[in-house]
């Protein structure tokens, strides 16, 4: 600013002050500025000073002007803008490396749209969360579209304009995110009250909901979201845990794969807690019905998710078991692949066999994330392991086999990376790992190799 | 007072340094900013400066005198003087085990 901008500027900001202040110290003031070499420091102290003197009680109880007070609070914006374009610019240069919500809790939660553009990430405790919504069509320079409380969103339409989320109540809601900017809430499904919702799908067309609670499956029409139409409940028997495989049935973590559509739509399998996935005709959804159940070897199911073309699901368990079916008939699926021990090879921070700090006993042994890759050539399974709190370190260790056309897995490729990680996840491709550090709410994204 | 605390603007209360340029006679306002800022080094803009004046007067610590031509010159009154000793006492005080802890400290 050059000098004779600011003195005139400055003279102009003593006329901005309360007309009795003006008239008691306007004069020597001004007589002050005469002999003052002003700059764009007295500027801004000035308009402080009009602005603060207008809110003094002394003065504000007579003659305050509101088109003064005006005048002063316009030139101050107009003298702040400079310095909040430069906050704004230092900002947006941090950005890339650093995607902070405005919780401190951890990653709880996160649901891709199908092709991968649209992420949603949760923070915070199930069902009373913080959801961001971000743009991730690059996914190693996210933007940040907007923020929503909506609690934990399982699953994002095929459309990507509708995300399901946990609700603080405990019930399945549904927000439009058409505009990613401006989350809207359509609804909240009516059920289900007190119970533990464990996840949620869409189909593959958009129009049916699946929600898995501690024994049942609901079915919803959501083609109208704004009016779902309860279809069918399912039973979804939970076999009591094996006692002996975890000690304490508490211990067995929320699985964010609990409950997915096949590809086709024309199967939906579910994981609701036990150590079988359960799978459901739904090609009419009004009169679903069980198909087949595979797994119950007494070791959870932790994860799954089927192969692109549906001929396939793969699970892991809670100690680390990496299981492969062939479903060529979904009836009686075949069991292709079993690959156990997996803990053993996915090492804690550091590359050390044993944890830094006892583990807890009633921690899990691991978090586990898994998908195969478009193509359905490849499995990937990665297995994060955790320092015992207050430690929050991490080691993800991500396996990717080679998976051969009748369903077997064949060489192994091992990627691993020190994190501060709890729960991982893959996003669609299979080939890049998501994770949140426990203590706070930024993300990170690794590819791997 | 001058130095790196100025930025953080600590010490530097322009209530405290007004009292203490007024300490040794009358002085108009732009007097009182040369002189604070020869003694402390501490360039006090006039929005700052006035503002303090007309609180130092509404309590009563400084009193304005009879204007000669624009410039009115300002006297600390005895409340003033009061204030601004107890003032100096706590920071001497400051200052003394300031000097004893960073003397231990360093081995000065």
């Amino acid at each position: 600013m050059r000098p004779g901008q600011a003195a005139r500027l400055s003279r102009v900001l003593v006329g901005c002050h309360p007309r009795r202040w003006r008239e008691r110290y306007g004069e020597e003031l001004l007589d002050v500025l005469d002999q003052h070499q002003a700059s764009a420091r007295t500027v801004l102290n000035l308009a402080a000073s009009a602005v603060s003197t207008h809110l003094d009680p002394a003065y504000r109880m007579e003659g305050f002007s509101m088109t003064r007070l005006r005048r002063a609070a316009l030139i101050s914006a107009a003298l702040a803008a400079p310095f909040v374009l430069f906050a704004a610019f230092f900002l947006y240069g941090m950005w890339p490396e650093h995607w902070q919500p405005t919780t401190d809790d951890a990653l709880g939660a996160v649901a891709f749209s199908p092709h991968g553009a649209i992420l949603v990430t949760a923070f915070g405790e199930s069902g009373d969360g913080v959801d961001v919504l971000w743009d991730v069509t690059n996914l190693s320079r996210p933007r940040r579209l907007s923020q929503f409380e909506g609690g934990e969103p399982t699953a994002l339409s095929p459309d990507g304009h509708t995300v399901a989320t946990i609700a603080f109540s405990g019930r399945p809601a549904l927000w439009n995110v058409a505009n990613p900017r401006r989350p809207v809430k359509i609804a909240t499904l009516p059920c289900c009250d007190g119970n533990l919702l464990w996840g949620e799908a869409f189909s593959p067309d958009g129009q049916i909901l699946a929600a898995a609670y501690y024994d049942q499956i609901y079915l919803w029409d959501v083609a109208d979201p704004a009016r779902p139409r309860l279809l069918r409940t399912l039973d979804a028997a939970v076999t009591s845990p094996p006692q002996a495989a975890v000690g304490n049935s508490l211990a067995v973590p929320f699985s964010p794969q609990d409950i997915a559509f096949s590809p086709d739509g024309g199967i939906l399998a579910s994981a609701t807690g036990t150590d079988q996935v359960t799978l459901w005709n739904v090609t009419e959804p009004a009169h679903a019905s069980r198909i087949a159940a595979i797994g119950g070897a007494g070791d959870f199911i932790q994860a799954f998710t089927f192969s692109a073309r549906g001929n396939l699901l793969a699970a892991v368990t809670w100690r680390g078991t990496v299981l492969v079916y062939s479903l060529a008939d979904p009836a009686r699926p075949v069991r292709t692949a079993t690959v156990r021990g997996l803990l053993a090879r996915a090492r804690y921070p550091g590359g050390s066999s044993q944890p830094d700090q006892p583990t807890c006993t009633t921690c899990g042994p691991a978090s586990y994330a898994v998908a195969f890759s478009p193509d359905g050539h490849t499995l990937t399974v990665v297995v994060a392991r955790e320092e015992t709190a207050p430690n929050d370190a991490g080691r993800d260790t991500a396996f990717a086999w080679h998976v051969t056309g009748s369903g077997a897995l064949g060489a192994v490729t091992v990627a691993a990376r020190d994190v501060a990680d709890s729960q991982p996840f893959l996003a669609p491709g299979g080939r890049t790992v998501l994770g949140g550090p426990l203590e706070s709410s930024a993300w990170h994204a690794w590819a791997l190799p | 007072m001058h130095g790196k605390f100025d930025d953080l603007g600590r010490f530097t209360d322009p209530s405290l340094l007004i009292l203490t340029s007024l300490a040794d006679g009358p002085k108009h306002g732009y007097a009182i900013m040369t002189d604070v800022a020869a003694f402390s080094g501490v360039r006090m803009e006039p929005g700052t400066l006035y503002g303090a004046l007309s609180r130092l007067e509404r309590r009563g610590w400084v009193r304005p005198l009879a204007t000669a031509e624009r410039r009115r010159p300002y006297e600390i009154t005895a409340a003033g003087q009061e204030v601004l000793a107890g003032q100096v006492t706590a920071m001497q005080q400051i200052v003394q085990v300031a000097r004893l802890r960073t003397a231990t400290a360093w081995g000065a």
